[in-house]
């Protein structure tokens, strides 16, 4: 008895920490690195605000890449979920876009695919908050974007979220159908309540157990009980239907839940266009000095003369502290300023090719769990090698990727 | 002793005895519906899950199906002890119940209080028409066969229309980023589910879509079928549990 008590205790704080795992499940860096460098590339996200107020809408936008080298053992992005990660709906969603176009739904993302992205968000609780955009990716689990640190201001009581529906009759979402629904269950349990308490009046287990056992069963259910019995057989189910009758004559116009995927192609090539090529020869981990080395061949297609100026993997960025190109960030991904460098500084004239080694180096690599790569059963790396143009007007991506070769000393 | 002897010989408990008896009475009651709201609220959790926590989960195909069948269980079990042992035909009701009062605690504490969730997005069903009915068919027909068949069908038909009056006004269409949706898929939108992609949902899936417009009848008439054979698996379940070694000294 005791040890099913204790069994018992377990199971319920596992049901109850389950119920909670939505609040704080945050495992940015959890996931295994070559599913975080090689699956959803994220690059420019920007947050238009990150002070504001219960009923005030911030937007969270920004771009992605789809790896060319999705690792094989996680499923192709057929049904990719475009999320946010918040302790609980502090915030709602209320308008979310992909290249463009609204949508609701999972869609699937194509590898090699470039997508922008924009969430509109809408205050709810007050309060300070870690929020990121990520992927669900099925079954392989949450790739974050850059968070942020939002501060929400105001008064809870104050949220409103009115929406129209189609028949025109504007609904308060946070309201909506509850005094029915409560209705409903006061009702059915006020019947449940008569029942048993019907029954719970008279002597119960001790004296109806003794009774049974002396052959007095005639006794126990009376003919009333059985009276009650059949107007309960029949008058519930009449109930029930009816009540069913007059609500779908309510709303004639419910619709099933709704199950499609959304349909959104990428845009046309922004990462890998073909005008800066890059070929990745070799890729080796030094782990004392925690220093990524890229052994690259480069063909600069462009009509101008090229340098790298940034390395960027699972929300950390390496630059090159030579090429002086604009910082844009406002969210909390990782940067190591002086973190890129190459072996020849001088720009990559147009229509060369060149041969050369980058490094990007910092203990970035092992305070984000990076460098658990050269241990994993997929060691291959992939990031967005980013070239500036010499007059930092415009701009080259390459989503590169190569086998890591760990090297202990 | 025959039988007539043994009523002939009954005496009924008076004073003091009576008295003990009815406290047993009211401890035992409180102590089964401690337990049922958290062995049956549990049980229901794990196995039901998602399909009753959120209003975009309750769909026509899925939801009336392994509800009703998860549902029938514990009350299976504990009409059969009810019954057998002291002629109570309120095993179901008083097993429900019990799941309704945990669910109400759960969503309004857990989803509300806890994780922000507004209660309607989080709203229980309710499957007390259900056990009422299986309560009485058990009474009027004091057999587990008829039980089994009509009152596990009852309970599994029952399910849905016994809810729509709840979750109806929820399937309301609303035009929404050039599409449409109903008011409960624009909660799953709109109220973010850190841990519950849009694609998790499992909904209108698999071969009863085949017939279409007939999803909810079909899943229903399948639940019904299913609700017999696990309505007479836990009632043995019930039995097997349920041993009257304490209770030969009364
Ligand atoms: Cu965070």
């Amino acid at each position: 008895m005791k040890t099913l008590f204790i069994k018992f205790m377990v199971l319920l704080s596992l049901a109850l920490s389950l119920n909670t795992q939505t609040a704080n499940a945050h495992g940015e860096k959890a996931l295994e690195p070559f599913i975080r460098m090689r699956t959803i590339q994220w690059y420019d996200v920007q947050w238009s605000t990150q002070k504001f107020a219960v009923n005030e809408e911030i937007i969270v936008s920004g771009k992605f890449h789809v790896a060319e080298d999705w690792p094989v053992s996680v499923p192709k992005p057929d049904a990719a979920f475009l999320n946010i990660s918040t302790p609980g709906p502090v915030l709602i969603r209320t308008e979310r876009y992909l290249n463009g176009k609204p949508y609701t739904n999972s869609v699937a993302l194509q590898p090699g695919g470039d997508y922008s992205f924009k969430i509109v968000l809408k205050g709810r609780l007050p309060g300070r908050y870690h929020i990121h955009p990520f992927f669900n990716l099925k079954d392989a689990g949450q790739v974050m974007g850059p968070g942020v640190w939002l501060e929400i201001a105001g008064n809870a009581d104050d949220f409103r979220n009115e929406v129209k529906t189609i028949n025109g009759e504007v609904i308060d979402m946070e309201t909506y159908g509850l005094s029915n629904g409560i209705f409903w269950h006061i009702f059915w349990g006020a019947l449940a309540a008569g029942w048993l308490l019907w029954w719970v009046r008279r002597p119960l287990f001790i004296a109806r157990y003794r009774m049974l056992q002396a052959g007095l069963e005639d006794e126990l259910v009376t003919k009333q009980d059985k009276l009650i019995g059949k107007v309960i057989l029949i008058g519930v189910p009449l109930l029930v239907l009816g009540a069913n009758w007059m609500t779908i004559n309510q709303y004639p116009k419910a619709i099933p839940l709704q199950a499609s995927l959304d349909q959104i192609l990428p845009l046309s090539a922004q990462v890998n266009a073909g005008v800066v090529e890059v070929d990745t020869l070799k890729a080796e981990y030094r782990i004392p000095e925690r220093a990524m080395t890229f052994l690259v061949k480069i063909n600069n297609k462009s009509d101008k003369p090229i340098q790298i100026g940034e390395f960027a993997t699972a929300n950390v960025r390496f630059l090159n502290k030579a090429v002086s190109m604009p910082i844009s960030d406002n969210t909390d991904t990782m940067i190591a300023p002086e973190g890129l460098s190459v072996d020849n500084p001088a720009p990559i004239e147009s229509g060369e090719e060149r041969t050369m080694t980058i490094i990007a180096k910092d203990a970035l690599w092992e305070s984000e769990k990076l460098d658990g790569l050269i241990r994993d059963s997929d060691s291959r790396i992939g990031g967005l090698l980013v070239f500036y143009d010499s007059s930092i007007g415009e701009r080259f991506i390459s989503s590169i990727t190569a086998p890591v070769i760990p090297k202990f000393n | 002793m025959s039988a007539n002897l043994k009523k002939q010989f009954f005496q009924p408990y008076t004073g003091e005895k009576a008295r003990i008896s009815r406290a047993y009475d009211y401890l035992i009651l409180v102590l089964a519906l401690f337990l049922f709201i958290g062995s049956f609220h549990l049980h229901f959790a794990l196995t039901v899950g998602d399909w009753d926590f959120w209003i975009d989960w309750k769909d026509r195909q899925w939801w009336p199906l392994v509800t009703p069948l998860m549902g029938i269980t514990f009350p299976a079990a504990v009409q059969m002890v009810m019954w057998e042992k002291f002629r109570l035909p309120l095993g179901a009701t008083l097993c429900v119940a019990a799941l309704s009062i945990g669910t109400w605690i759960a969503r309004i504490f857990a989803y509300h209080y806890w994780n922000f969730f507004p209660i309607n997005m989080v709203l229980p069903s309710t499957m007390l028409p259900s056990a009422l009915v299986l309560d009485v068919i058990l009474m009027l027909s004091n057999s587990l066969t008829v039980t089994a068949i009509l009152g596990g069908s009852a309970f599994a038909l029952l399910f849905y229309p016994s809810n729509w009056p709840i979750i109806g006004m929820f399937h309301e269409p609303v035009q929404y980023a050039n599409g449409q949706l109903t008011v409960a898929d624009l909660f799953g939108f709109q109220y973010i589910r850190t841990g519950m992609p849009e694609y998790l949902r499992i909904i209108e899936r698999g071969t009863l879509r085949t017939y279409g417009q007939y999803a909810t009848p079909l899943s229903a008439f399948c639940s019904a079928l299913l609700c017999t054979l696990m309505y007479t698996l836990w009632w043995y379940i019930g039995k097997w549990f349920a041993t009257v070694r304490y209770l030969t000294k009364i």
